[in-house]
């Protein structure tokens, strides 16, 4: 392997690991926020219960993700230092921006959350949770103005191999940002929530401390329900207004065809990228022609022989990095769809097995994410800066053996973390959150009184009572 | 502007040596400490601030990326392996420090590989200090290669900010913790500190042998940067002294050592940025060849400047709600074990 194809899959490495926290605590930073606004009011011991379970799940993610993000700020410049040099006028103080009005918010009030139960007020308490929610939005509107700017590059001028700002509010409110943001924001929440459901079934299924599984999954779902349709919409506009308008490269990959002239719908291919043909291929006849607004069935997709050989992404990557985004939203609406037909019928807490299909896509948000950011990432190469820098002529020029020792270093760190993380949730779910239930461990908040005789349905598990 | 920036960095910089480097060296301390009870309390008490901290690390690397983009193209790859090891520590950390926290047993090897990966990264942050005197290759403003050779200071140095770190950590330990744990932190801090003033002291004889030796030409720089040892002598000192001393007969004693040794670390770094600059890495990488374009600097000290006072405000709430002496019963999760006992863990 090159030095550039290690350097790359250290990068992607490093990011989706990074990426899969985010896609778990975005979500479930409001979330807390809004049960922690809730206790607050309605002082129901049920809601400090999911506070606190919640929050158990929440921390460890936390710190991997804080961790995993550091190291790609360096990865920056580490790997690919002439990237780092070239762009930094530009997305250096983007990202520097991000880091003062973000992960400062979240480092500075993080603490609290985490170790301030017991220790300072309510308030205090609630105006922590607030702002760490701040601050993760906060974070992906910087990082994704910085990573649209790669996308649609606008606003610069070129002076001595450098890019260099010329227009920061064109150069920050990019083309690509505009749909980029909402998609991600929208992605972002839509996981976590699907995560947070999926856990709670799990405690339905297996008939433990309903009361607090019921609110859990309700909320959730509620959320998921609201957002999912319109993710879909935004996501159609995306690939319609950025790439078919900046970036044909990415979308003919997308699409997964060779030659123009197919208006079916391409949903399984193996590309050869040196033959530029696809070796199995199987397409659903219309669909591609309806996708591009023409019910007809005449508009053909265009194919990736109409990008220079040279400018051509590698069609695998980007092709199945769409598809595990579109086939996750399938699963995404059915839940979605599911869940709002069965609220109306009253059976939302009641269907085992809807409660079992939850169960099992606890992650398939952090799925949809990830196949995302390998269509956008993957399709936009072989640049970095679309149109401007390729990925060759940016990476650092080390000797490839230490490159390969870091690389190896990374995947192990990484598998052993994943592994401890999903150790440690399992672990925890088993574990329950009767432990945090404020009858058994009472809420010492200064001048807390919980309401303990209140009418709040806090069931003991068999297990708890025995 | 590039000196207000270079001064913003540097700002960066101290922040995160004095910050993070306390809790680096609780963390080293962990390895030596045998009673599981104050071991957990000196987890907690870095769980509290461990993020907030290295927060500051980000900035730093951010900092520079934005204001002296060529900088950060050539010093990163310079310093590639111990950079690399640092942040493998640094992951390994983060991860094992709220694994610990959020499970009432964890397994002991969390715990070591907490120490240990404090150990590692403050050892490979001073190793990659060190480095930053020895020659990297720049053509055309793009990294092309370092100068080889047995990296003898860049060891040196490792040790030395390790030693550093370790004596932050039991200072930092003796301010906010009480009974055995701060007498022992005391004991040892003490003997620590000690230690690192003489590897201090090797670290600047022996960096006339590097690629960057101190530059004292001018007698205005020599007065600064001796004035400045002297500073950070006399901070040692204080804190060597008050580590041994008692509150009940000496009411400052448990805020000297730390206020000491931040002294002399703020002392130092200074002394060391004074002899050097503009040089950032030898032969020829200067502050003023890789400052960046006008516009970002603009923006930079509009948008990035202007933050940090409120940072700053951040950084002190957050240290001040845990103000005092920490103690760790308080923390929910031992309260949890010890109001359900054993009945939940089923
Ligand atoms: C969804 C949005 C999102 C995206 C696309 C990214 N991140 Fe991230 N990042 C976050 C959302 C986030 C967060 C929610 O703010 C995190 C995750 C968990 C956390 O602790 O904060 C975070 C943490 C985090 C940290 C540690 C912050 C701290 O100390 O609090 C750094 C340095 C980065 N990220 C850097 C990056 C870089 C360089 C990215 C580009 C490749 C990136 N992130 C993509
Ligand atoms: C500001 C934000 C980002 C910047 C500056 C950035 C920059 C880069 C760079 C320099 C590369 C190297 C080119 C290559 O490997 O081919 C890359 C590739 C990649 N990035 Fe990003 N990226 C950003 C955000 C993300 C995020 C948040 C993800 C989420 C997981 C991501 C996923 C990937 C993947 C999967 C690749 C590998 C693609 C390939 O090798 O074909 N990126 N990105
Ligand atoms: C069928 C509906 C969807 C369509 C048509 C769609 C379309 C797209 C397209 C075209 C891109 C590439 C953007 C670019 O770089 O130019 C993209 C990226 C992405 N998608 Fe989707 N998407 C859909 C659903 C979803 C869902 C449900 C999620 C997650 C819950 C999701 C998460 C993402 C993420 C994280 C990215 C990468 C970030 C970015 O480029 O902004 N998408 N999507």
């Amino acid at each position: 392997m090159s030095l550039i194809d290690l350097s790359r899959w250290q990068f992607a490495l490093t990011v989706c690991f990074h990426m899969t926290f985010p896609a778990i605590t975005v979500g479930m930073s409001v979330f807390l926020c809004v049960i922690y606004a809730m206790y607050w009011r309605t002082k129901k011991p049920v809601y400090l219960q999911m506070f606190r379970f919640w929050r158990r799940i929440f921390a460890v993610g936390f710190a991997l993700g804080v961790v995993a993000g550091e190291v790609i700020t360096f990865q920056m410049g580490l790997n690919w230092g002439i990237f780092g040099a070239k762009t930094g006028p530009i997305i250096g103080p983007i990202i520097g921006m991000e880091v003062v009005t973000a992960f400062f918010v979240e480092a500075g009030f993080i603490g609290i959350l985490l170790y301030g139960d017991g220790r300072v007020r309510h308030l205090t308490m609630f105006v922590s949770t607030v702002m760490v929610s701040i601050g993760t939005i906060l974070s992906t509107t910087w990082i994704l103005a910085a990573n649209s700017w790669m996308q649609t590059p606008q606003g610069y001028t070129v002076q001595n191999g450098q890019y260099v700002p010329t227009d920061w509010v064109a150069a920050i409110f990019t083309p690509a940002f505009a749909w980029r943001y909402p998609h991600m924001l929208l992605a972002v929440l839509i996981s976590g929530a699907i995560f947070i459901a999926g856990i709670s079934a799990y405690y339905l299924v297996k008939n433990r401390s309903k009361g607090f599984a019921r609110r859990s999954l309700s909320i959730a779902l509620g959320v998921a329900a609201l957002l999912v349709p319109v993710q879909l919409l935004v996501g159609d506009g995306l690939a319609g207004n950025v790439d078919v308008a900046y970036q044909p490269s990415k979308l003919e990959a997308i699409e997964g065809n060779w030659q123009n002239g197919n208006t079916g719908w391409v949903i399984f291919a193996i590309p050869d990228q040196a033959a530029a043909k696809n070796l199995v291929q199987i397409s659903v006849p219309w669909l591609g022609s309806a996708i591009a607004k023409d019910p007809t069935g005449k508009t053909a997709t265009p194919g990736l022989d109409n990008t220079p050989v040279n400018d051509r992404p590698d069609m695998a990557a980007t092709f199945w990095g769409f598809r595990a985004m579109f086939f996750a939203s399938l699963f995404l609406f059915a839940t979605a769809f599911m869940s709002v037909v069965l609220r109306l019928r009253g059976k939302l807490w009641e269907s085992r097995r809807f409660h079992k299909y939850v169960l099992w896509t606890t992650p398939i948000g952090i799925v949809a994410i990830l196949g995302g950011w390998v269509t956008s990432e993957a399709g936009r190469q072989p640049w970095v800066v679309f149109g401007l820098l390729r990925t060759s002529a940016a990476v650092s020029k080390l000797a490839p053996g230490t490159v390969l020792f870091s690389v190896i270093g990374f995947s192990l760190i990484y598998l052993i973390l994943l592994v401890a993380y999903i150790v440690y949730i399992v672990h925890t779910v088993k574990i329950g959150p009767e432990r945090d239930d404020p009858r058994v461990t009472a809420d010492l908040t200064p001048g807390a009184t919980v309401e303990s005789e209140s009418a709040a349905p806090v069931e003991l598990t068999p297990e708890v009572a025995r | 502007m590039t000196i207000i920036w270079f001064l913003v960095i540097l700002f960066c910089l101290i922040m995160y040596i004095v910050f993070d480097g306390y809790d680096l060296g609780i963390g080293v301390g962990t390895l030596f400490e045998r009673v599981p009870e104050r071991k957990r309390h000196m987890i907690e008490l870095v769980a509290t601030g461990w993020d907030g901290n290295e927060t500051w690390l980000i900035l730093l690397a951010v900092g520079l990326w934005g204001g002296f983009p060529l900088a950060f193209g050539v010093i990163l790859p310079h310093l590639y392996l111990p950079l690399i090891i640092a942040l493998f520590a640094l992951i390994v950390r983060g991860g094992s420090i709220e694994l610990i926290s959020q499970t009432e047993n964890p397994p002991q090897i969390l715990t070591w590989a907490f120490g240990i990966a404090s150990l590692v990264a403050a050892f490979a942050q001073g190793f990659a200090l060190g480095e930053l005197t020895s020659t990297a290759h720049v053509v055309d403003g793009v990294y092309t290669g370092s100068e080889g050779g047995f990296p003898w200071y860049p060891i040196v140095l490792g040790v030395t900010v390790a030693f550093g770190y370790t004596a932050l950590g039991y200072a930092y330990l003796k301010l906010k913790s009480e009974g055995e744990l701060r007498v022992s932190a005391a004991r040892r801090g003490g003997v620590v500190a000690v230690v690192t003033v003489v590897l201090g002291a090797v670290s600047l004889i022996s960096i006339a042998g590097t690629a960057a030796p101190l530059n004292l030409a001018t007698p205005g720089r020599a007065l600064t940067f001796w004035g400045l040892i002297v500073f950070a002598l006399v901070g040692a000192v204080t804190a060597a002294v008050n580590f041994r001393r008692r509150t009940d007969s000496h009411p400052t004693a448990d805020l000297l050592p730390f206020a000491g040794l931040v002294v002399t670390t703020v002392a130092t770094l200074l002394a060391f940025t004074v002899s050097h600059y503009p040089l950032l890495v030898p032969p020829s990488l200067t502050v003023n060849s890789a400052v960046g374009p006008y516009n970002t600097m603009v923006f930079l000290l509009v948008g990035i400047g202007l933050n940090i006072p409120l940072i700053i405000f951040y950084h002190w709430f957050a240290h001040r709600t845990f103000g005092g002496k920490f103690r760790v019963h308080e923390t929910p999760q031992a309260r949890t074990s010890i109001l359900t006992g054993a009945s939940n863990e089923r």
